[in-house]
């Protein structure tokens, strides 16, 4: 009998050790247990948009074999042009292009040019010894095939104790010998929430 | 049984009925009766640990196709044959031949959301070509 009632405290001790986790903690990147508000694009939305654009342009021009390399057995050449942040908040643009970037690289069809950019090179060093080489060795530059540009906008509404965020994510792909788009994606990641916190 | 009693009850299960009836939508759909593409479907291997989450998020079928270039294709169709809208999250693997996951900066988990007898498709595209084998993770909304 005594061992009865020794026992339930320390089944509900036990409980309430397991249940009480840390006040900070690792989480892992691509979960779902990220913080989520209505107030901001967060780290996931940035993600999920440039998922969707990877998938997009190797549906559309990368699995077809419709890109085009200005070099012979050489990976497409894209450059970074203007990525126009149209929201009211600071955006690094960067957590969206260089997830896209990385993820084209990998496909082995495209490769981006750290020396040409939109607003100057990514890599001034490495433009400055292009450019030593270009004159010292005579040797042609590889100019881009492809520029990548794009727009981030954001929209709100509220009705009640609801509100809602949206923000679009808009990139277009021109094949700079013709000046066309030859792709273009758009993204849109609604939230809605009852407070400026909501989770999913 | 007291019939005051019996009819109380009635009107309970009604109202709860109705209440039910109120925050949910139901999905109308119509498609061919003899669809022109031919879908190439796989069988499948699955591991219900969520077993709420698992029939209120249905995969009919899994197909894939792959492009001039190598890169596979996935397409799952999800059917939610309950009568409440259901949200969920979705994550797609991929391995390559040697069964070694392939490792992005794009992999996410992917917020999805199911009405009442809607039928939607999850469609997914290897990063590289060297990707031959997938998984999908489901996962109900944890915050």
């Amino acid at each position: 009998m005594k061992t009865r009632f020794l026992g339930l405290p320390l089944l509900a001790a036990l409980l309430g050790a397991g249940c009480s986790g840390p006040k900070t903690t690792y989480v892992d990147p691509g979960s779902s247990r990220l913080v989520t508000t209505t107030e901001g694009i967060n780290i996931q939305d940035f993600s999920q948009a440039a998922d969707t654009m990877v998938n997009s342009l190797i549906d559309q021009l990368v699995n077809p074999g419709a890109l085009r390399s200005g070099a012979p057995n050489q990976p497409a050449l894209l450059a970074i042009s203007r990525i126009q942040n149209n929201t009211g908040q600071q955006l690094e643009t960067d957590l969206l292009v260089r997830k896209i970037r990385v993820a084209l690289l990998r496909t082995g069809k495209v490769q981006t040019s750290t020396t040409i950019a939109f607003g100057g090179p990514e890599d001034p060093l490495a433009a400055e010894e292009l450019a030593n080489n270009q004159f010292f060795n005579d040797r042609p530059t590889r100019r881009p095939d492809y520029t990548l540009s794009g727009k981030i906008i954001e929209d709100r509404t509220r009705a009640g104790n609801v509100r809602q965020s949206a923000y679009i994510f808009q990139l277009a792909l021109t094949d700079v010998r013709e000046g066309v788009a030859v792709w273009e994606d758009e993204k849109t990641i609604v939230k809605q929430g009852s407070r400026p916190t909501v989770g999913f | 049984m007291n019939p005051a009693f019996s009819r109380l009850a009635g009107s309970l299960a009604a109202a709860a009925w109705l209440t039910t009836g109120c925050g949910s939508t139901s999905v109308n759909t119509l498609e061919p009766a003899e669809p022109t593409a031919q879908r190439a479907m796989v069988s499948d291997q699955r591991v219900l640990a969520d077993r709420s989450l698992a029939s209120s998020v249905r995969v009919v079928g899994v197909n894939t196709a792959t492009d001039a270039a190598g890169f596979l294709k996935v397409q799952l169709e999800t059917y939610n044959p309950s009568r409440k809208r259901k949200l969920f999250t979705y994550r797609v693997e991929w391995f390559d031949a040697q069964g070694m996951v392939i490792n992005l900066p794009t992999a996410t988990s992917i917020p999805m959301s199911l009405e009442a007898r809607e039928t939607k498709f999850i469609t997914a595209t290897a990063p590289t070509p060297q990707a031959k084998d997938f998984r999908f993770r489901f996962l109900e909304p944890v915050n």
